[in-house]
């Protein structure tokens, strides 16, 4: 119990750290929203026009550093992250929902099934140690592994859209399918999706593949799967139970941390199948120095982390005795 | 029998008649119908889908297809076309402009548009100068309604060249339906009232759909049906959208445009691109010795314009001229025989012994030198990310350095390059105004020299960044403004050339362009080389609406 009393308090510092530094480090960067607005203006500065768009945008008030800081804070826990500059006049909040569920749809699916995959590959291969398997396809996925993304996807596009017309070479779904919920929009999602989460787990699997292989043979060499061994346990049951639950440990931490920057997207393959996720968002966000959308989507990342990995703290010590012995 | 073959060539000819009539087309015929035209034109953004005509970031998708002007200037050639405004008349003294509105015209909520809606509209933007896009309000004075369909603008000054912004680039809305919103500047607009030839569908994140009015004031048009403006992230994946035939209508860069688009469909893939405005090198004329005329000269003398624009630009945009006009687009304004006198084409040898008349001595490292030993280095900055004008610049630096001038390059985000250029905190920058060009000369080269719109170092100029202070040019720029009469614009316009071409007090470049792609399968009534009737960049704004409104399926 003070094993996670721990883990929780370890959360809140963490929390609050990240919290105050999103506030310091946009305030740090050359420029600023009044530079942006000068800008769209063509520098034809009305100091009303100007005037009002700042009280629109809720920047550039007289508060000090400090008063800004408190208000930063008090709005956070309203939930209310400001007026986008770059998106103006919606909302950081509704700017965000506009690309999140494809961000998480597609990103989050990609990592799970690449991380379920992989380690399921890992796992036989460890145990057929040297069998076929074992030969081919931890090798040919640590040689996918380390393709840039982007390339991959160039590539896929290339044959599977350009050459082979299988797939739609862009977007998250076709402007032809109105986007209310029905089988023929939820199929033209999936079919948008393929290419894109096919180059994600082909470029991400190779990693859960070669670590949890490694783990594997570590964990199987141990006495107590002997005494599994010995005992007349069925295969299915060693592997799984005495052997991959072991080797499995260390792995969750780095899966923790992989879910959680699915929040950031991944921008490179967004960018090159025009998929509308948060990582082209953050790119725009910097360019625009929309500061309310940059800092929202650095909190919500940073929060995303700090959420799965503590997840997996609490996983661990589930999974692991010792984690709680040792507090 | 003879009577058997009269009846056969009688039969003939009716046959051949038909055929005739078939065959040739008739004028008044109707064009087809329907259809569904896809816009390739990257943004980098995803849509917010808001439709209000008075916010920078949105504008440009909602003035023109669903926003009308009360008149539209074609920006490659200045030829005006009456939309709500069926005439207007300048007084005598260019300070009072006089509009009729159209009758007939219907905003797509049934209710008719009056001329209260464009007196409403102008003083909306003077009561939310936020709204004011344009800056009309810093000429006008008043505007009124007279009568039932007249609309009495009174400037504070002689306001010519004026029309272009107030008629062609203001955005006329509903009263019924704006007098209604509390927070004009904060409105989103998701569902658009215009007098346009379309309103907007079902608008999602990714995709604009544009429906056609069929009740539009123009009888029988648009042509098409339906128009798609999907968002696009990133340039490559809309060069594939385009090149492989699934969008219609580009305003895309494409490096090696003949391989990677015509080629894939030679009979239907086209593109033109008509140059608009000018890619300078500006010059902060407050600094020594860019203050020294015969520096700027040795400057405009030392960089090879042809080859910035081949190597640079792939040759889509063209050299730039001396004398501030872009050329083939404003041809009927340029005055070749002084350009021809001054004739700047790369000539290192007249550079130079221009540098020496202004007292500088070429240094050890080939570098020239002023007296004090202080060398002829400049930094010029730039705007990253802008790939093909950075290339352009290292041509010029490789040029200005055969001279013995030194420039060295510095990137920076869009807006604080921007920002330093409006405040003067800069040596040399590369690049085009910040202000859009209009449909003569004059916008621009106003824009650029007109010392009213400099400002001091540290404050905010909104043109002539290089500080170019000079009453003869001022005056021009005004008696400009003050007339109407075409051949003593053309005189005046000849008078700043010589300034341009004498003075420098910035040097163009390149010209860029409007990157405009089209597809003629399945679709005609594009604008071309020969029959320019809009800027045809789906970015040009209001433009993209006269297009939209000529093309048809075929």
């Amino acid at each position: 119990m003070t094993y996670l009393l721990r883990r929780l308090e370890f959360f809140v510092v963490t929390l609050w750290a990240a919290l105050t530094l999103n506030f310091i480090l946009p305030r740090l960067l050359p420029g600023g929203p009044e530079v942006a607005l000068r800008t769209r203006f063509h520098g034809r500065v009305n100091p009303a026009a100007i005037k009002s768009l700042e009280v629109a945008l809720g920047v550039n008030n007289n508060d000090s550093p400090f008063q800004q800081y408190l208000s930063y804070l008090g709005n956070l826990l309203h939930g209310d992250f400001g007026v986008s500059i770059g998106f103006f006049p919606k909302h950081v909040v509704d700017v965000i929902m506009l690309a999140l569920p494809w961000t998480v749809g597609l990103v989050g699916m990609a990592t799970v099934i690449a991380f379920v995959l992989g380690t399921l590959i890992g796992i036989v291969s460890a145990w057929r140690r040297g069998g076929v398997l074992d030969s081919v396809l931890p090798s040919i996925f640590v040689v996918t592994s380390a393709f840039p993304y982007f390339w991959i996807g160039l590539i896929c596009i290339y044959v599977f859209s350009i050459t082979l017309g299988w797939f739609p070479q862009a977007f998250g779904s076709s402007s032809e399918v109105s986007s209310e919920w029905s089988w023929t929009y939820i199929s033209d999602v999936l079919v948008h999706s393929i290419l894109p989460a096919f180059t994600i787990v082909l470029t991400s699997i190779g990693g859960w593949v070669l670590t949890m292989r490694n783990n594997m043979i570590t964990t199987l060499a141990e006495d107590y799967v002997k005494m599994a061994r010995a005992k007349g346990l069925s295969p299915a049951r060693i592997m799984f139970h005495y052997a991959a639950r072991n080797a499995i440990l260390p792995n969750l931490v780095g899966f923790a941390m992989s879910l959680g920057f699915v929040i950031s997207g991944a921008l490179l393959v967004e960018i090159v199948f025009n998929y509308p996720g948060l990582g082209t968002f953050l790119r725009q966000a910097v360019n625009n120095e929309d500061f309310p959308l940059m800092q929202s989507l650095f909190l919500l990342i940073t929060l995303a982390v700090l959420l799965a990995v503590t997840a997996a703290d609490f996983l661990t010590a589930w999974l692991d005795p010792r984690t709680r012995e040792r507090a | 029998m003879r009577r058997r073959r009269a009846l056969t060539i009688a039969l003939f000819a009716v046959l051949a008649l038909t055929v005739a009539a078939c065959g040739t087309t008739n004028p008044t015929a109707q064009l087809k119908e329907g259809g569904t035209i896809t816009i390739d034109n990257e943004s980098g953004t995803l849509w917010t889908c808001g439709f209000n005509p008075f916010n920078a970031n949105v504008n440009s998708f909602a003035f023109g297809p669903v926003y009308e002007p009360l008149v539209y200037n074609n920006l490659l050639n200045g030829k005006t076309t009456p939309m709500l405004a069926s005439s207007y008349k300048w007084s005598s003294d260019s300070k009072t402009l006089t509009f009729t509105t159209r009758s007939g015209v219907k905003w797509t909520d049934g209710q008719p548009f009056t001329a209260a809606d464009v007196v409403y509209t102008f003083k909306l933007m003077k009561t939310n100068s936020a709204l004011d896009l344009q800056s009309v309000w810093t000429v006008l004075s008043d505007v009124t309604q007279q009568g039932s369909d007249q609309v009495v603008m009174t400037f504070t000054t002689p306001a010519v060249p004026y029309f272009y912004y107030i008629a062609g680039q203001v955005a006329i809305v509903p009263e019924h339906i704006w007098s209604q919103i509390k927070d004009p500047v904060g409105e989103n607009m998701p569902k658009p009232i215009g007098t346009g030839p379309f309103t907007v569908g079902d608008c999602t994140p990714q995709n604009i759909p544009y429906l056609r009015n069929p009740n539009y004031w123009q009888a029988g048009l648009p042509h098409i049906a339906k128009v798609n403006y999907p968002a696009f992230l990133d340039n490559d994946p809309a060069n594939a959208y385009l090149a492989s035939g699934q969008a219609q209508w580009g305003g895309q860069f494409i490096p090696n445009i003949d391989t990677y688009y015509v080629a894939k469909d030679k009979d239907h893939h086209h593109y033109w691109f008509p140059p608009i405005q000018n890619v300078n090198l500006f010059l902060n004329l407050t600094l020594k010795p860019l203050d020294d005329k015969l520096v700027r000269q040795a400057l405009a003398y030392g960089i090879d314009r042809p080859k910035v624009s081949k190597i640079g630009e792939y040759g889509y945009q063209p050299a730039g001229s001396q004398t501030g006009i872009v050329i083939p687009t404003f041809n009927d304004w340029y005055d070749s025989s002084q350009a021809a006198k001054y004739d700047y084409k790369f000539n290192p040898a007249k550079a130079q012994s221009l540098l020496q008349q202004a007292g500088f001595t070429k240094g050890s490292d080939g570098i020239f030198k002023d007296s004090a030993g202080k060398r002829l280095s400049f930094t010029v900055i730039s705007i990253s990310g802008y790939t093909d004008w950075t290339a352009s610049l290292q041509v010029v630096r490789d040029n200005l350095k055969e001279i013995g001038v030194e420039i060295k390059e510095q990137d920076l985000s869009h807006d604080d390059y921007f920002n330093k250029l409006f405040l003067g905190q800069f040596q040399m920058g590369y690049g085009s105004l910040s202000n859009s060009p209009g449909p003569n000369p004059y916008y621009e080269l106003r824009n650029t020299l007109y010392s009213q719109t400099s400002a001091a170092i540290g404050q905010t100029a909104s043109g002539d960044y290089g500080r170019w202070t000079d009453p003869a040019t001022d005056r021009l720029i005004e008696q400009f403004g003050a007339t109407t009469s075409t051949a003593e614009q053309h005189n005046i316009m000849k008078q700043i050339q010589g300034i341009m071409l004498e003075q420098v007090p910035v040097i163009p470049v390149t010209e860029s362009v409007a990157w405009y792609q089209y597809s003629t399968k399945g679709f005609g009534g594009w604008p071309t080389r020969d029959d320019p009737y809009a800027a045809p960049a789906p970015w040009n704004i209001p433009d993209w609406e006269q297009v939209l409104l000529r093309v048809h399926a075929t």
